[in-house]
């Protein structure tokens, strides 16, 4: 979120009580604690089922009906409309354009806060579901039966959704980037990729079915579905009903490329947070080589930046497998493909904590914007004022700088904590001996810290 | 003189130390299972 430098940099530095390392040490010792309050007062798996029941029917009705559905369908259908007409006819600051702001701010962090909490919100907005719902259901009612389509590969899994959550953080976080100074994307070019997105997704909507590529292949339905796995709303049947939190995750992991998905998550995130603050020199040196080979400034930045967030990937990704390995080592272990795939699930919390830490401060500024002066002039040309608030502007003063890192810190440590116990819930249902289990556990408890430790780290740099 | 000025450079090994610590204490119960095994 290059091109808003004032989330990340407040008027007024930290003035912690404490060095910051100290809070890495601190939310250690909080996660060996909960280790072992957990090897001693956890005996039995209690994730493994996540006991749906369904709510009133009433008030089922009212929440989950085709005509609120179709309702919530529209509205995203016209939000994505307005987005894309303010990206391709409005002005190019970004600050000032309503698409930016919505794109990447508005829907990317909105949905998977509220989504851990309550569930599948995207589901019923998400545009291009609507439309491939009403086409096929128009070609349902002309040609007398429903359309035909391919068979989904299953060995491809959620791979596509991961690829595109990458292409997703790329084209913000690393095509953005101009000349070196870091202006952001443009919201001409999120207006063209976003039209260039809903022809991909109609199209591999109208192939594999739009139920399948949503569970599959669509990226927002499947990064969105993955935290409201945590959520205690979900709908079955057409039923909405309550489940225990954090149980549906497990069941989520199991379709392949869903681990890629995750890791995609923590390592962009990383990435976003570590670009201007702990790999800032890294990144600055592999420039500086690429612009000596003959590389144009803004390739070389691209590139380097490229080289960075794909480093990202391979050390979270390589952190995880350790874990894994390590997990492998002990008696009773089941096979390292099942241990790598059962045990995924456990950085969804991580990933939201990620996701909370790195952009919450933004998310509080941003929707303040989000809510006044975008919202009355979308197109930011300043000649039009729909809401009579135009001519406000954000409060800085909302978040002092200290209260922001310690929700970060909180955020990290809440996250990393839940991460331990579905992981812990996990093993006691692979190893037939607790004891055994508790013993696998040592290796995620080195991920938790490590994430944990890693993650404060690059906050702490970039407060600086 | 303490060379604090470039302390900075070095931040990064307080929050590696965590992560080394319960490495260590994973080598030394695992060296301690074997032995009792």
């Amino acid at each position: 979120m290059s091109w808003l430098p004032l989330a990340h940099a407040l008027s007024a530095r930290q003035d912690l009580p404490v060095p910051a390392w100290l809070f890495a040490w601190g939310a250690s010792i909080v996660l060996i604690v909960s280790f072992f309050a957990l090897a001693a007062g956890w005996r039995r798996p209690r994730f493994e089922q996540a006991r749906w029941r369904p709510l009133a029917a009433g008030l089922s009705r009212a929440a989950v009906s085709l005509p609120v559905q179709a309702l919530c369908g529209l509205a995203g259908v016209f939000l994505l409309g307005v987005a894309v007409y303010a990206a391709l006819r409005g002005t190019e600051a970004p600050d000032r354009n309503f698409a930016l702001t919505f794109l990447f701010v508005t829907v990317w962090l909105g949905f998977p806060f509220f989504s851990a909490i309550f569930g599948d919100l995207f589901r019923p907005f998400n545009p291009w579901r609507a439309v491939g719902r009403a086409t096929g259901a128009a070609f349902a009612a002309v040609a007398g039966q429903r359309p035909r389509h391919l068979a989904y590969p299953e060995r491809l899994g959620r791979y596509p959704a991961a690829a595109g959550l990458v292409a997703f953080v790329w084209l913000e976080v690393v095509y953005g980037t101009s000349g070196g100074v870091a202006v952001g994307l443009d919201p001409q070019s999120a207006g063209i990729a976003a039209l260039i997105y809903s022809g991909y997704t109609l199209a591999m909507m109208a192939l594999f079915g739009v139920e399948k590529w949503c569970e599959r292949g669509e990226t927002f339905s499947v990064y969105f579905g993955m935290f409201s796995q945590l959520g205690f709303l979900a709908v079955r049947d057409g039923r909405l009903g309550v489940r225990r939190p954090l149980a549906a995750a497990g069941s989520w992991a199991t379709v392949p490329g869903s681990l890629a998905v995750v890791v995609a998550s923590i390592s962009t995130t990383s990435f976003d947070g570590a670009s201007e603050g702990a790999f800032k020199g890294g990144i600055e040196w592999v420039f500086d080589r690429f612009a000596d080979v003959g590389f144009g400034l803004d390739t070389a930045a691209r590139l380097s930046d490229t080289v960075f967030m794909a480093l990202c990937l391979l050390g979270v990704a390589g952190v995880y497998l350790l874990g894994v390995r390590g997990m492998h080592t002990v008696h009773g272990a089941p096979a390292f493909a099942k241990l790598r795939d059962g045990f995924a699930h456990t950085l969804i919390p991580i990933a939201l904590a990620y996701l909370v830490a790195h952009y919450f401060s933004l998310f509080v500024f941003q929707e303040q914007a989000q809510f006044t002066y975008l919202l009355s002039d979308p197109l930011g040309t300043g000649s039009t004022d729909l809401f009579g608030t135009a001519g406000s502007g954000i409060d800085f003063t909302v978040l002092s700088a200290n209260a922001i890192w310690y929700v970060q810190v909180g955020a990290l440590v809440a996250g990393h904590v839940l991460g331990l116990t579905l992981a812990h819930d996990r093993a006691l249902s692979y190893w037939p001996d607790f004891r055994d289990a508790t013993r696998s556990q040592y290796w995620m408890l080195a991920v938790m810290v490590a994430f944990t430790c890693f993650g404060l780290y690059l906050l702490s740099v970039s407060n600086a | 003189m303490l060379p604090l000025a470039h302390l900075g450079h070095w931040l990064w090994v307080f929050y590696v130390l965590p992560v080394l610590f319960v490495i260590g204490g994973i080598v030394w119960s695992s060296v301690g299972q074997r032995r009792r095994d």
